[in-house]
This record gives structure tokens, C-alpha cells and sequence, in this order.
């Protein structure tokens, strides 16, 4: 499908129309701080002016809407014949703004919720959502590393795909659903000029994307596996709280933990899921009380291994995909592209 | 247990503001009362009765009295439940354990000091089993009213052993450490549905540090932020002055 191109000043129009027809969520101001800097998350808008299309990065990914942080996932009651009903989330959803790196792991999510055992929530979410992302041109800030992952560039995963070309997005139409987005915008043709635009947007980008990891990615799970008893998992499990921060906050990460909450009736309540995290103490707690991944260099050992290893052999594509939020949210600053680096070195 | 389970509350050295906060429940207090009878809360009925099956605790121990009152609680109780951080680390009351005792008792009760013997805040647990632990100053309402459907259901009651960051994060709040603040949140357990981060107040960790808390990281990360040794002593001394790895650093 040939690509439109939407002038800036219709965009709100455009997303406050959508807003009509489905829930939309885009990126938008949390926080200003006293100095000036400025904090993103996506939520969802009824005016499309509210949506602010050049955020850096947001607290957490889009991720929320397919795996939310906390979600009902059945009612339940034991009076009389014990019954159970499901939750489901039906509701269609559009994604606003989504970044390469996010695009990138929805994939992965995708993969991993529709492997073996089907998710119905996650997958009930997803098939009703419509992504329109927005490509980048420069990295969110200093602690990006999506280039040394690959994953600031995306082929597919998207409705629709914006790229600024100053006054306009160029739109480049992926599906038929998109297509069918996008005629609810006021465009037109694209034009040489615009073509021309875009080009010189993809040359801009690949002078501003540069490589911080010594080594290439690709080897990483080999240099991962010879590091398993490097000294550099004991030294930063010595900073680390262990508080999960990094895992809550990933757009890969996927582990939930299930509880059921009892009504004060006591007789009726609702299963729970939240998310979880291997870093924390109890993560791999089983029955009878036994751990087995007491040490903190452990546990972070196993993050960094799924990350760069496991998902990657599992999968065929990174579980990581460098968008620097683990790292950003560390108050212990350990950090990804240090951590690479240093086992790569350590070798 | 008979029909109805039958709760008490006790106080000790405290504010009474955790039992203020059951009285807080108001809406779900209603649904409560349905499925127990309390026989013992000074705050909110007179009547007074020892036939209690689950015995709510608040308050520090610091005086030789309390000390029988509070194991004839336990024999009492089928589950006793140290409620609120001054029962369950000591909380508050144990900013005096760092000050010369006679100073403190000269403060309080000036010349009549000698007929009111007390010592350094003791949490509950320190003289009696204590079953479970409703931490926080004031304990959570939400958490309160999750314990006893617990308890009344015979089913058991989980107290968080992750930090405050967790639920911090759940609630997508920008990190105060990311806006040049310090925050304990790093190592105190979670359960308040993180009050104090949520409105932009450091945590102050009322609720008592995490199973394995990484004290040592904790100072280091306050240091580097330019706090001295005292200062970051006095942050964790606020609430959890009775906590074994904090006397160690004192
Ligand atoms: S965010 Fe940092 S301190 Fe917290 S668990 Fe992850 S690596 Fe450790
Ligand atoms: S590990 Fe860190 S950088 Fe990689 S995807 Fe997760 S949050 Fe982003
Ligand atoms: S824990 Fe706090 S609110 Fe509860 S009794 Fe003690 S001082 Fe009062
Ligand atoms: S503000 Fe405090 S509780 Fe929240 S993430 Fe930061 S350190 Fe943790
Ligand atoms: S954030 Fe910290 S100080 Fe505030 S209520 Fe929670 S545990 Fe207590």
C-alpha cells in the first residue's frame, strides 16, 4: 500500500476521531521536574492534543495494555455449585506512538503468549489492538542501547508507521486494518518531495545511532555462557537491592504471580494476576521453603542471561531490546551496557 | 472456634492511631462485624471480655507490667497479631533506645519519673510467638481487612517480603532518586501501596526493612548522594531503631 502523508496540525484531529471508535492510548506528560526535564507515560486520551509525539521514552512500555500490571482475572464463588467466570478484557484499543524498541518487543511477547500454553487475556488484548508507531531518529537519551540490539529499526509488527518529516508524518501503511485507521485522518498522496524527506530522515538516523557495546551482540551468548562463574555477578550482586525494578519495568519481562482474593462474604472473591520479578528474594521460593536462587549475583545472573541468552536461544531474537528502562530505574546504577562490557572483558 | 470469631485489641506504648485506622474502615467495618464479634477495643466499645480467639496487638513493649499482660494475651489468643510497626518493630517509641534511659523517663514524667520504671521499646515478638505481622504507621486498611478474611477463612495470610519499589513501579511513579531525591523504599517491605512515593514523599520505612535487606548498599547509595553516616543512621532509625543491622551500623 502506498504511503499518505498526515500534516501535523490534523494529527490530534486525527486521534481524537479514533478516540470515537476505541480506546486510545498514547504517550503523555507524567511529571515535570523543577530543572525542566520531563517524564512519559502512555495513557489513554479523548483529545488527541493531549498526546505529546515527542516524548523520549515512557516509564513503562505499551506492554501495560497486553500484560497489565495487575489484572482480575476470574470471579468466583463456593456457594452451592462452586462457579467461575472469566474477566476478559474486549475492549478495542489503539496504540499511539509506540517506538521501534516497543514494537520490537511485542513481538517477543507475542511469541512467548502464544507458545505452547495460549494466554487468553494476554492474547484477548493483543488481537484487538491496532499499533501506529512512531519511528525515531535519535537515541531516547544516553542510556539507550537499542542499535547494539537491533531493535531500533523495525519491519513489522505495526498498523501504521509515522515518520517525521517536519511539518507532516510520513505514514507508511503496514495492514489493512491501519489502512483502515488512517482513512479517519485527513491526508493526501506522497508526494517525490515527501519520499525525499523520509530518505534524508533514515540517513539522519543512522548517523544518530551509535554503538556502545564493545563487542557485537551477536556473540553475547557464548561470552554470557563462559561467564558463569565470573566475579563480575559477585561484585554487582553486592549493589544490588534486589528490589525488581529492572524486571518490572522491561517491555520483555513476563513473569506474573496468581493470588485469589476473597470477598468479605468469604464465600466468593477474584484471581489476581500481577506482575512479577526474579530479582526479588522470594521469586524462586517453592514449597517447603527452599530457594533456588538464594544469592543476589545469581539472581541477577539470570537476568542478564535470559536477556542475552536464554530468550535468544528460545525465541531466535534477543530478549532485550536496549531501551535502557532496567537501567534507568536502578537505583544501584547497575547497568546493562557496563555489564556487557565488563563480561566481555572478564573473559 | 464457635460461630462468630471473637477479636480483641490491645494497646501498648502507641498512639492508638492503628486502631483508629480499623475504625477508618467504616464501609467495609459494617461487612466485618457481620462475621465477628469483638469482645475488647478500648477505642470503640466498652465492654470488656477475655473470650477472645484472635488478639490484635498494638503498641511497643517498655515497661516490666506489659510484659505479663502481653504473655497472658498470648495464652489467651489462638493467634495473636502484633499490629501496627510499634508492635511489630518497635516503631517510633524506639527512638529512645538510642538516648540515655534516664534522660528519656526525665522528659516524660519529669520528678515523678522514678514511679514510672520503663526501658528501651521492645517489638511484641521479643516476648511472645507472635502469628502474623500487620506492619506500617498506621497499618494499611486494605491490608488489615485482607488479613482477617484470611484468618476468618482459615486461609493464610502472605505479608510482603518485597520492597516498596514493586508496588512503587506498579503504580508507574517516577523514582524519587530520578528527581535528586533519597527514598527507603529500596529496602522497606512492601504493603502501604507505596503512600508516601505516590505523593512525592520519600518513604521513611515505617514499615520495617525486607527480609534480606542490602543494608550496605543502601548506606552507599545514601552517601554517594552526599548524606553522612548519621544522617542515613537517622533515617533508619526513625521507625526501625530495633532492627539488627541497623544497631550494627549505629
Ligand atoms: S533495579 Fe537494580 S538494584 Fe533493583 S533488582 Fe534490578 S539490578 Fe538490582
Ligand atoms: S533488559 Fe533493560 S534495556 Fe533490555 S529490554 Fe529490558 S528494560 Fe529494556
Ligand atoms: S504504629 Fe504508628 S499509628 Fe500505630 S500505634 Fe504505633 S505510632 Fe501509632
Ligand atoms: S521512589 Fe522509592 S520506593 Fe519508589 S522506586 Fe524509587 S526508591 Fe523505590
Ligand atoms: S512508603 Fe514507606 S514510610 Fe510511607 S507508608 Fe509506605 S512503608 Fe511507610
Amino acid at each position: 500500500m502506498l504511503p499518505k502523508v498526515l500534516e501535523k496540525s490534523k494529527f490530534a484531529a486525527f486521534a481524537t476521531a479514533l478516540a470515537g471508535e476505541y480506546q486510545v492510548v498514547g504517550p503523555q506528560l507524567k511529571e515535570q521536574s523543577k530543572a525542566g526535564g520531563e517524564t512519559f507515560v502512555f495513557g489513554p486520551v479523548t483529545d488527541g492534543a493531549a498526546l505529546r509525539m515527542d516524548y523520549n521514552i515512557t516509564l513503562l512500555s505499551p506492554k501495560k495494555y497486553f500484560l497489565p500490571m495487575r489484572e482480575t482475572l476470574l470471579k468466583y464463588t463456593t456457594v452451592g455449585h462452586p462457579k467461575a467466570e472469566a474477566v476478559m478484557d474486549t475492549r478495542q484499543r489503539v496504540i499511539v506512538g509506540a517506538h521501534p524498541c516497543d514494537i520490537y518487543a511485542t513481538w517477543l511477547l507475542d511469541k512467548v503468549f502464544s507458545t505452547d500454553h495460549k494466554d487468553p487475556n494476554y492474547l484477548s488484548r493483543r488481537e484487538r489492538a491496532l499499533i501506529i508507531g512512531l519511528d525515531c531518529a535519535k537515541p531516547c537519551d544516553e542510556t539507550s542501547f537499542c542499535h547494539d540490539m537491533g531493535t531500533n529499526y523495525v519491519e513489522s509488527g505495526f498498523d501504521l508507521m509515522m515518520t517525521d518529516i517536519g511539518e507532516a508524518y510520513f505514514v507508511e501503511i503496514a495492514t489493512e486494518a491501519g489502512q483502515a485507521l488512517l482513512a479517519k485522518a485527513e491526508t493526501r498522496e506522497a508526494h517525490n518531495e515527501d519520499f525525499a524527506k523520509r530518505q534524508a530522515f533514515m540517513e539522519r538516523k543512522q548517523g544518530g545511532f551509535h554503538k556502545r557495546i564493545p563487542v557485537d551482540t551477536k556473540y553475547l551468548p557464548e561470552i554470557l555462557e563462559e561467564s558463569y562463574d565470573s566475579l563480575v555477578w559477585e561484585a554487582i550482586g553486592r549493589r544490588c537491592f534486589s528490589c525488581g525494578s529492572c524486571n518490572l519495568v522491561c517491555p520483555t519481562c513476563y513473569c506474573f504471580d496468581i493470588t485469589d482474593k476473597l470477598n468479605l462474604d468469604l464465600t466468593s472473591g477474584t484471581r489476581e494476576r500481577t506482575v512479577d520479578s526474579c530479582q526479588l528474594d522470594n521469586f524462586a521460593s517453592v514449597a517447603g521453603g527452599e530457594s533456588f536462587r538464594e544469592q543476589r549475583s545469581s539472581r541477577l545472573r539470570h537476568r542478564f542471561f535470559r536477556k542475552a541468552k536464554y530468550i535468544q536461544e528460545a525465541f531466535g531474537r534477543k530478549g532485550c531490546v536496549g531501551c535502557g528502562r532496567c537501567d534507568r530505574n536502578c537505583v544501584a546504577k547497575i547497568n546493562s551496557v557496563e555489564t556487557y562490557t565488563q563480561i566481555a572483558g572478564s573473559r | 472456634m464457635s460461630a462468630k470469631p471473637k477479636l480483641a485489641f490491645f494497646s501498648f506504648a502507641s498512639c492508638e492511631g492503628c486502631q483508629l485506622q480499623v475504625i477508618n474502615c467504616e464501609d467495609e467495618l459494617v461487612a466485618l462485624l457481620g462475621a465477628v464479634e469483638i469482645v475488647n477495643f478500648r477505642e470503640a466499645i466498652d465492654e470488656r471480655r477475655d473470650d477472645y480467639d484472635i488478639a490484635f496487638v498494638e503498641g511497643s513493649i517498655t515497661r516490666p507490667e506489659d510484659e505479663h499482660e502481653v504473655k497472658e494475651i498470648r495464652e489467651r489468643a489462638k493467634i495473636l497479631v502484633a499490629f501496627g510497626a510499634c508492635a511489630t518493630i518497635g516503631g517510633i517509641n524506639a527512638i529512645k533506645n538510642f538516648q540515655p534511659q534516664e534522660k528519656v523517663s526525665q522528659y516524660v514524667y519529669g520528678d515523678q519519673a522514678a514511679t514510672f520504671p520503663s526501658y528501651p521499646a521492645r517489638p511484641v515478638h521479643d516476648l511472645v510467638k507472635v502469628d502474623l505481622k500487620l506492619h506500617g504507621c498506621p497499618i494499611s486498611k486494605s491490608e488489615f481487612l485482607e488479613a482477617c478474611k484470611c484468618l476468618l477463612a482459615g486461609k493464610q495470610f502472605t505479608v510482603p517480603n518485597y520492597p516498596v519499589c514493586v508496588t512503587c513501579k506498579l503504580a508507574e511513579n517516577v523514582c524519587l532518586y530520578q528527581k535528586g531525591m533519597t527514598c527507603l523504599g529500596v529496602v522497606t517491605r512492601a504493603g502501604c501501596d507505596p503512600m508516601c512515593p505516590t505523593f512525592g514523599n520519600k518513604c521513611i520505612g515505617c514499615r520495617g526493612l525486607i527480609d534480606h535487606p542490602n543494608v550496605n548498599a543502601a548506606f552507599d547509595v545514601l552517601e554517594d548522594l552526599g548524606l553522612t553516616l548519621e544522617e542515613v543512621t537517622k533515617d533508619f532509625t526513625m521507625f526501625d531503631g530495633c532492627h539488627k543491622e541497623i544497631t550494627e551500623k549505629k
